[in-house]
C-alpha cells in the first residue's frame, strides 16, 4: 500500500505542493523534498531538538509533525528566520558575536527554538533560559555561551 | 556547490586587530551556520539519488544461518536488497598505520557476528521512508553462541597483556612496601559514546571509475584511501567532501562498515545513494570510548612526597579488532616518583572496536591518578592543591627530558585564585546549604602535542583577497577562522579579504584532524605557504619592470592593510590589486607544507593517508605536552543523591591561542563532555543479550543546557614554540582531561564517599 | 514505519467512528504515536488527525474545578496563570516533563495515553519478548536491565513503568477523564497490569478523552510537584511526587493531604497510606519522614531499580516538607 497525496504546505512565507505519503514526516519533507536542509536530524525521535521549526509561530519538532498534519499552517524554518534582505534575527546576530556554537548542527534548531523561548516570556534569567533551552542538545558543549546569546538577544528583543 | 565560500562582511566582532592571529575573531563560517545556508556533506542533493538502509545483526555472536530478503524485496520503491552474500566484491584495505589488509576481500555485511548492531544486510530504495519500512521486513535466522559481554564477565579472563604499554624506573614495588603511606584503590570508566549531533552517513556516486563521496569526515585523506582500496581504483580518482562536519569528537575518522555498503549499492545501481545511520545504530556501527578498570597504588611519605606509583589498567576491546586505551599516559608524567611501573592488558569481548573519544588514554588515565592523589592527601591531611604542588614534576618523569613549557603551577595558582580555594574547609561534609551538600574538588589535565606535517595553498587573487585550499576540515574547531587569520596576518590583508576553503579531497592534502594537531600542522603550512606568496608578491612588485615600485630599486616591500609600500613609506602606495593588474598578473600561488626538504611522493602519500609519521611527542630535547587545573564545585542533594556542578574554574596551557574566543569555547566543550562522563554517560549492557539497550539520546544521557553552569576558563599558556610553528599546543582534547576525577574529588569533599566507579549517579550516593 | 491512510477528523463524533475502525489511531500531538510508529511499536493502518478540530482545546479554570480540553497543550496548560494559582502542583509537573518543543506539541489528552519507556517494549526488533506488545511473548526486561522499572504494581508478567507526569498530579487530586459518554477516575482510567499488560487504560473502541476535569480543593492550591532525575531536564524521573497540603486554623495540624507518585510505579500511584498516616497529625520533619515510607509498602525491586524504594520515600517527604515551609 503506498499511498501518495498531494500536500500543501506555507514555508517561510511560500506554498509548496508535495507529493507524499502520509508517514513522511515534516523533517524528511524539508530535507529529502524542499532542499530546506538548515532544519537538522540528530535522532528522529524528539530526543534532541535539532529538527525545531516554528509552526504558526510556536517552536515544536519536525522529527514527531507528520507533514500532512501542518496542511494549513504557518511553517517557519531556520532559512526564513532572518530578514528578505538578509537582515540576521537578534538571536542569529547574538549566536555569532557570543560563538554560540562550534560545529553548528544543533545551531538552526537552537536558533528556533531560542526565537520562541524569548517570545514565550522564558528568559527572564540564565536559570530560566537554561530550563527552557535544555530541549535542544549540544553535544560540541556550547550551551554558556547559548545562555549568553539568549540573554543578549533577549534584551535587544525588548528594547 | 560544495565549500563554503562566502565572503562574511559581517562576521567580525571588536576591533581590526580580532582578524590577525591571536584575535578574538567570530567564526568566518558562522553565518552560513546561522542562516541554515552551511550545507553538510550528505544534505548534497542530487538528481536520482536512491536511500539505502542498514539491517543489523540482533545476537552478539554467532552466525547468520539465514537471511529472508523475499518480503523486503517486493515492497514498494524497493530498488535493492544487499546481503553478504549478493554484495558486489571488495578488496581488503590496509589500516589506518598503513599496514597491509590481512584479508584480500572485505566483507561489510557480516556472516560471523561478533557483536550485537553488526551490519549484515542493507536495503535501497526510491525515498527513505520506503527504504525504513522494507528493512523492518528482513528475517534473519541464526546460530548464536556465547557471548563476552563486557569486563565483568567471567567469561572475560584476565586478556592479553600490551607489553608497549610497559612503563617502568626504580623498584616500584620496593618503595611502596616500604613507604610509610599506602594507598591503593580501583577505578573505572564505562562504555561511553562520541554521541556528535550530526549522524554519521554519506552519500556516494560514481560516475564511471570515479567515485564521490560526500561524507563528513575529520580525515578526507585517509578515508579516500580506503574507498580507493576497497574499489581497487587509483586514489586520485576518489574525491571526498566534508564541507562541514557535525561533530566528531574522534569518531569520523574512518570508512566504516556501512560507508563501503554505500559506495558498492551505488556502483551496483549506478545511482548515487545516501546511506545514514539511525541513531541507535550510531551506537553500534564505531566504537565509543572503551570500558577501562585501572588499580592505583601509591606509596608516600607522611609529608606527601611520592615515592611509588603501580598502575594496572585494563580496557576492553573487540573480539575481531584491537583497541589500546593507553590507560598509564598521565600516570606516569604528572607526579615526580622515583619508582614507577605500570602495565597494560586488553580483554576481548563481543562490542564493535572501541575507538577514539576526546583524548583517548589521558582521559581515563586522569580519572585513576587524579582522584589516587586526591585520596592520598585526605590520607595524609594535606590540601589536595598543595599535595599536586609539592610532587610537581619539574621534568618528564618518563622521558627525562625537559618540558617544553608547563605552564601548570600557573593553572593552579590562577585557577585557585579565582575559584576562591583558600576558603575551603578541609573536612568532608562540612560545607552545605540547605539539603545540598557542597563539595570542591580539583584535578589536573594534560594532552601530549601530537605533531605533524601538513601542506596548503595560498593564492593571492586578482582582486586582491587571498584565498587558501587544504583538505583539512572544521568540525567546529574553528579551522576556517584561524587559517584566515594565518593567511591574513602572513600576507597583509584584512581577515574579511581571505576566503577558506576546506573539506574537499582535491585540495592541498591534509592528515587527520585528530588528537588536537590540526591547527598547529596547518596554520604553520599555512604560515609558509603565505610567506612564499608574500614573497613572490614582493618579488614581482620589486622585480618587474611594469611595476610602479620598479625605480624604487628596493629591497623589500611592506604589504599591510591589502596594500604595499616601500618600508620607509616614500614612492608609491598601491593595492595588491592595482600591482597585480599593472604586472599582468591574474593571481600568484604557493604551496607550502612542513614536510621534510627531501620528501618523495611516496612519503608525502603515506603522511596524508596513514598515521604512521606524525612526530612523537618527545622527539629531540623536549616533552611536549598542553597543561590544565579544574576547580570544580558540587551540590550533592542528601536526600536524593543527585550531582549538580554549579561552578567550574578551569585554568588551561594550550600555548599561545591563535583565536581565544574559539580556543575558550572549545575548552569549554570539552569540560561539559567531562561533566557527562563524570555524572550521566554509559552504556548499558543486557546481560543476556550483549546488547546496548540505552542506545538513543533519551537513554544514554548527554548533558542539557540545564545541567550546566557558567564555566570560567583561563588561559595561561605561553607561546611554545617547540611545539608549532606559530607557538600553539593542543585546544580540543586537552580540557576533558581532568573533569571527572575533579568532579568525583568534590562529591568525595561533599559527601565523605568515594565513588570510583563513573558515572557518579545517585544510587551510588543515598 | 509502516505505510498507512490518513484522515483528518472534522468532527468529534467522525473522529471517534474513524478511529473504532480496526488499525485506526487517533494523532493528536503525534509525540508518543510518530514515536512508536518510528520503533515499529504502534502499527497503524489509519491515522486520524484530530489536531484540526475545533473547541476541544480549552483551559477553563476558576476555584471549584479546571476543565482542560483534551487537545490543550502541555505547554498552555503549564503557562495558564489558572493552573498556576489554582492547582501548582499540574502545572509544574507540566514544565518539567519533556521539553519545551516537545510540549507545544503534546496534548494532555495524548500525555494520559503515552506509553512506558521500557527499552525492551521500544524495540520490537531485537526483543520479541514483550507481553505489553505481544500478549504472551513473555517479558524481557525481567532479567535484563530494569534500572528505570516500576517498584509498585508490578505483575509477573510486566515491570514497566508508566512515565507520565501529569497524571501523577491528576490523581493526587482526584481528576476525573471524559470519554464522551463515560466520566472515569484518573485512579481508575489506568490499568494495572496484571496478566493483561497489554491493557493500560480502561477505554473502549469507539470512545476519545474529550476532557480532564480536576476538582478544586484547598490542598490543590497549596500544592507542589517534586520531580528527581539523573538529568536537570528533558529526561523522565527516577522518581517523582505531586503533593497537595491544607493545614488547620493552627498552622501546624494537617487536615488534608494528598500524596501521588510516580517513576516508580506501573501507573499513577496515590499514596493513600501516607496521607492517612499524617492526617490530624502535627506537620513535623520526623513524623513526615516517617508516614512516607508507607509509601512503599508493597514495593518489589528488580535488582538495579532498588534505589526507587529509597528514594521514593525521600521524594514523598521533601514535597511535604516543602509544603509545610510556605506558610
Ligand atoms: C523525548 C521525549 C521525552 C518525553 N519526556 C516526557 C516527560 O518527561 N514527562 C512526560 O509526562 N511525558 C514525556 N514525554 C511524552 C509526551 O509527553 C507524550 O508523548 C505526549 O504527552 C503525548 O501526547 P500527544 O498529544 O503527542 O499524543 P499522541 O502521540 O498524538 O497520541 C498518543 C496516544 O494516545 C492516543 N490519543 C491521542 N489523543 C487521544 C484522545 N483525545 N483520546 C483517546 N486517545 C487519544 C493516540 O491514538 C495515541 O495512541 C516525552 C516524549 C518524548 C518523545
Ligand atoms: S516490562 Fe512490560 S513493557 Fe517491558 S518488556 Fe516486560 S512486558 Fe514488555
Ligand atoms: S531530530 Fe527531532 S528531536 Fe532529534
Ligand atoms: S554546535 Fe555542535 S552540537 Fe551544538
Amino acid at each position: 500500500m503506498t499511498s501518495q497525496t498531494t500536500i500543501h504546505l506555507t514555508i517561510n512565507g511560500r506554498d509548496h505542493s508535495l507529493n507524499v505519503e502520509p508517514r513522511v514526516t515534516l523533517l524528511d519533507a524539508l530535507r529529502d523534498r524542499l532542499d530546506l536542509t538548515g532544519t537538522k536530524k540528530g535522532c528522529d525521535h524528539g530526543q534532541c531538538g535539532a529538527c525545531t521549526v516554528h509552526v504558526d509561530g510556536e517552536r515544536v519538532l519536525a522529527c514527531l509533525t507528520l507533514a500532512a498534519q501542518v496542511e494549513g499552517r504557518e511553517i517557519t524554518t531556520i532559512e526564513g528566520l532572518a530578514g528578505a534582505d538578509g537582515t540576521l534575527d537578534a538571536v542569529q546576530a547574538a549566536f555569532l558575536e557570543q560563538d554560540a556554537f562550534q560545529c553548528g548542527y544543533c545551531t538552526p534548531g537552537q536558533i528556533m527554538s531560542a526565537v520562541a523561548c524569548i517570545r514565550e516570556g522564558h528568559a527572564n534569567s540564565d536559570d530560566e533560559i537554561r530550563e527552557y533551552m535544555a530541549g535542544n542538545l549540544c553535544r560540541c558543549g556550547a550551551y554558556p555561551n547559548i545562555v549568553a546569546a539568549v540573554r543578549q538577544a533577549a534584551l535587544e528583543v525588548v528594547s | 556547490m560544495t565549500v563554503h565560500n562566502i565572503r562574511h562582511a559581517d562576521s567580525r566582532h571588536g576591533d581590526a586587530s580580532d582578524g590577525a592571529v591571536g584575535g578574538r575573531l567570530s567564526r568566518v563560517d558562522g553565518p552560513a551556520k546561522i542562516t541554515g545556508a552551511a550545507k553538510y556533506a550528505f544534505e548534497q542533493q542530487l538528481d536520482g539519488l536512491a536511500h539505502a538502509v542498514m539491517v543489523e545483526a540482533t545476537i552478539a555472536a554467532g552466525t547468520v544461518r539465514a537471511i529472508d530478503t523475499r518480503a523486503a524485496e517486493t515492497t514498494p520503491g524497493v530498488l535493492l536488497v544487499l546481503t553478504p552474500d549478493t554484495i558486489m566484491e571488495i578488496k581488503g584495505a590496509s589500516d589506518w598505520l598503513g599496514n597491509p589488509p590481512t584479508q584480500k576481500t572485505y566483507s561489510p555485511l557480516a556472516r560471523t557476528v561478533t557483536y550485537s548492531g553488526q551490519h549484515i544486510a542493507a536495503v535501497v530504495a526510491e525515498t527513505f521512508e520506503q527504504a525504513v519500512a522494507a528493512a523492518a521486513l528482513i528475517e534473519v535466522s541464526y546460530d548464536e553462541t556465547p557471548a563476552i559481554v563486557d569486563l565483568s564477565d567471567p567469561k572475560a579472563g584476565d586478556g592479553i597483556p600490551i607489553d608497549a604499554m610497559t612503563k617502568e624506573w626504580g623498584d616500584a614495588e620496593a618503595a611502596f612496601a616500604a613507604a610509610p603511606v599506602r594507598i591503593c584503590a580501583a577505578y573505572n570508566t564505562q562504555r561511553e559514546y562520541q554521541a556528535a549531533m550530526e549522524p554519521h552517513g554519506l552519500i556516494a556516486r560514481w560516475q564511471g571509475e570515479e567515485l564521490t563521496i560526500w561524507e563528513p569526515s575529520q580525515w578526507l585523506d585517509g578515508m579516500a584511501r580506503t574507498y580507493a582500496e576497497w574499489f581497487g581504483v587509483p586514489f586520485e580518482n576518489v574525491r571526498l567532501v566534508s564541507p562541514y562536519i557535525g561533530g566528531g569528537f574522534g569518531s569520523k575518522a574512518l570508512a566504516l562498515a556501512h560507508s563501503a555498503v554505500a559506495a558498492a549499492s551505488a556502483k551496483m545501481l549506478g545511482r548515487p545513494v545516501k546511506l545514514v545511520l539511525t541513531r541507535p545504530q550510531n551506537f553500534t556501527s564505531y566504537g565509543g570510548r572503551a570500558a577501562t578498570r585501572q588499580t592505583v597504588t601509591i606509596g608516600a611519605g607522611r609529608d606527601g612526597k611520592i615515592q611509588s606509583i603501580v598502575h594496572r589498567g585494563v580496557n576492553e576491546t573487540a573480539v575481531d579488532g584491537m583497541w589500546v586505551e593507553p590507560l598509564a599516559s598521565v600516570t606516569s608524567i604528572m607526579y615526580a616518583t622515583p619508582n614507577f611501573s605500570s602495565k597494560q592488558n586488553v580483554v576481548r569481548v563481543n562490542t564493535v572496536v572501541p575507538g577514539a573519544k576526546r583524548a583517548p588514554g589521558e582521559n581515563p588515565s586522569a580519572f585513576g591518578i587524579e582522584c589516587a592523589i586526591d585520596e592520598l592527601a585526605h590520607e595524609v591531611g594535606i590540601d589536595p592543591l598543595e599535595i599536586r604542588l609539592r610532587n610537581y614534576a619539574e621534568q618528564d618523569p618518563e622521558a627525562k627530558k625537559a618540558w617544553s613549557t608547563r605552564q601548570l603551577r600557573e593553572a593552579f595558582a590562577s585557577g585557585a585564585e579565582r575559584f576562591g580555594w583558600s576558603k575551603r574547609s578541609p573536612k568532608p561534609r562540612s560545607m552545605r546549604d540547605g539539603h545540598q551538600l557542597i563539595g570542591w574538588g580539583v584535578a589536573a589535565g594534560t594532552y601530549p602535542v601530537r605533531r605533524a606535517y601538513g601542506e596548503a595553498i595560498v593564492r593571492i587573487l586578482a582582486d586582491g583577497s587571498v584565498e587558501v585550499e587544504s583538505s583539512s576540515i572544521d568540525m567546529g574547531q574553528g579551522t576556517y577562522t584561524i587559517l584566515a587569520q594565518t593567511a591574513a596576518e602572513t600576507v597583509g590583508v584584512a581577515a574579511d579579504d581571505v576566503v577558506v576553503k576546506l573539506g574537499d579531497s582535491r585540495y592541498a592534502r591534509a592528515g587527520v584532524a585528530g588528537g588536537s594537531r590540526l591547527a598547529g600542522v596547518m596554520t604553520g603550512a599555512v604560515y609558509k605557504a603565505a610567506t612564499s606568496a608574500l614573497d613572490q608578491l614582493v618579488g614581482l612588485a620589486i622585480s618587474d619592470p611594469r611595476s610602479p615600485f620598479h625605480a624604487l630599486q628596493a629591497n623589500t616591500l611592506v604589504v599591510a592593510n591589502g596594500r604595499l609600500r616601500s618600508p620607509r613609506g616614500d614612492g608609491p602606495d598601491v593595492s595588491i590589486a592595482e600591482l597585480l593588474a599593472s604586472v599582468g598578473r591574474d593571481r600568484i600561488e604557493a604551496a607550502g607544507d612542513t614536510m621534510p626538504a627531501n620528501s618523495t611522493a611516496e612519503d608525502r602519500y603515506k603522511n596524508y593517508t596513514t598515521i604512521a609519521t606524525s612526530i612523537p611527542h618527545t622527539e629531540g630535547n623536549y616533552s611536549r605536552h598542553s597543561w590544565c587545573a579544574h576547580f570544580i564545585e558540587v551540590r550533592v542533594d542528601e536526600d536524593f543523591g543527585t550531582v549538580r556542578v554549579s561552578r567550574v574554574v578551569s585554568a588551561l596551557d594550550s600555548g599561545r591561542l591563535y583565536n581565544p574566543k574559539l580556543a575558550e569555547s572549545q575548552w569549554k566543550g570539552g569540560i561539559i563532555m567531562g561533566i557527562g562522563q563524570a555524572l550521566l554517560e554509559e552504556g548499558i549492557v543486557d546481560r543476556r543479550h550483549g546488547r546496548i539497550v540505552n542506545n538513543n539520546l533519551a537513554d544514554y544521557l548527554v548533558p542539557t543546557n540545564a545541567d550546566i553552569p557558567d564555566i570560567e576558563v583561563i588561559s595561561v599558556g605561553i607561546p611554545d614554540l617547540h611545539s608549532s610553528v606559530l607557538g600553539g599546543k593542543g585546544v580540543g582534547e586537552l580540557a576533558i582531561v581532568g573533569v571527572a576525577p575533579a568532579i568525583a574529588n568534590a562529591v568525595f569533599h561533599a559527601t565523605g564517599k568515594r565513588v570510583r566507579d563513573l558515572p557518579i549517579t545517585l544510587e551510588k550516593l543515598i | 514505519m509502516r505505510d498507512f491512510s490518513y484522515v483528518r477528523a472534522n468532527s468529534i463524533e467522525a473522529a471517534r467512528k474513524a478511529a473504532a475502525l480496526p488499525g485506526a489511531m487517533l494523532l493528536a500531538g503525534g509525540t508518543t504515536l510518530v514515536d512508536l510508529a518510528k520503533c515499529g511499536v504502534a502499527q497503524p493502518e489509519t491515522v486520524v488527525d484530530i489536531t484540526h478540530l475545533k473547541g476541544l482545546d480549552t483551559i477553563s479554570v476558576d476555584a471549584s474545578h479546571a476543565t482542560l480540553g483534551a487537545l490543550a497543550k502541555m505547554s498552555h496548560v503549564a503557562d495558564h496563570a489558572g493552573i498556576k494559582s489554582h492547582f501548582p502542583a499540574v502545572s509544574e509537573a507540566l514544565w518539567q516533563a519533556a521539553s519545551a518543543q516537545l510540549r507545544n506539541m503534546a496534548t494532555v489528552g495524548g500525555n494520559l495515553m503515552q506509553r512506558t519507556r521500557c527499552p525492551y517494549f521500544r524495540d520490537p526488533s531485537n526483543f520479541s519478548a514483550c507481553n505489553k506488545r505481544e500478549p504472551g511473548s513473555g517479558c524481557s526486561a525481567i532479567g535484563g536491565v530494569t534500572r528505570g522499572h516500576a517498584v509498585l504494581g508490578t505483575s509477573q508478567a510486566c515491570i514497566a513503568m508508566y512515565p507520565g507526569d501529569l497524571a501523577t498530579a491528576l490523581v493526587a487530586f482526584d481528576a476525573t477523564v471524559h470519554l464522551g459518554q463515560r466520566v472515569l477516575k484518573v485512579d481508575d482510567f489506568f490499568l494495572l497490569p496484571g496478566d493483561t499488560p497489554e491493557r493500560e487504560h480502561d477505554i473502549r473502541a469507539g470512545e476519545m478523552i474529550t476532557a480532564i476535569e480536576i476538582p478544586g480543593s484547598a490542598a490543590a492550591r497549596r500544592s507542589t510537584y517534586l520531580k528527581v532525575r539523573d538529568r536537570q531536564s528533558y529526561e523522565f524521573a527516577a522518581a517523582r511526587a505531586a503533593v497537595g497540603l491544607e493545614l488547620e486554623a493552627d498552622g501546624r495540624t494537617i487536615r488534608d493531604l494528598r500524596v501521588a507518585l510516580g517513576g516508580v510505579a506501573t501507573k499513577p500511584w496515590r499514596a493513600r497510606a501516607v496521607e492517612e498516616a499524617l492526617k490530624g497529625k502535627v506537620l513535623d520533619e520526623d513524623t513526615v519522614r516517617k508516614a512516607s515510607g508507607l509509601a512503599m509498602e508493597g514495593a518489589v525491586d528488580h535488582g538495579a531499580n532498588h534505589y526507587k524504594i529509597e528514594l521514593a520515600p525521600r521524594v514523598v517527604a521533601r514535597a511535604i516538607l516543602k509544603l509545610g515551609e510556605t506558610a
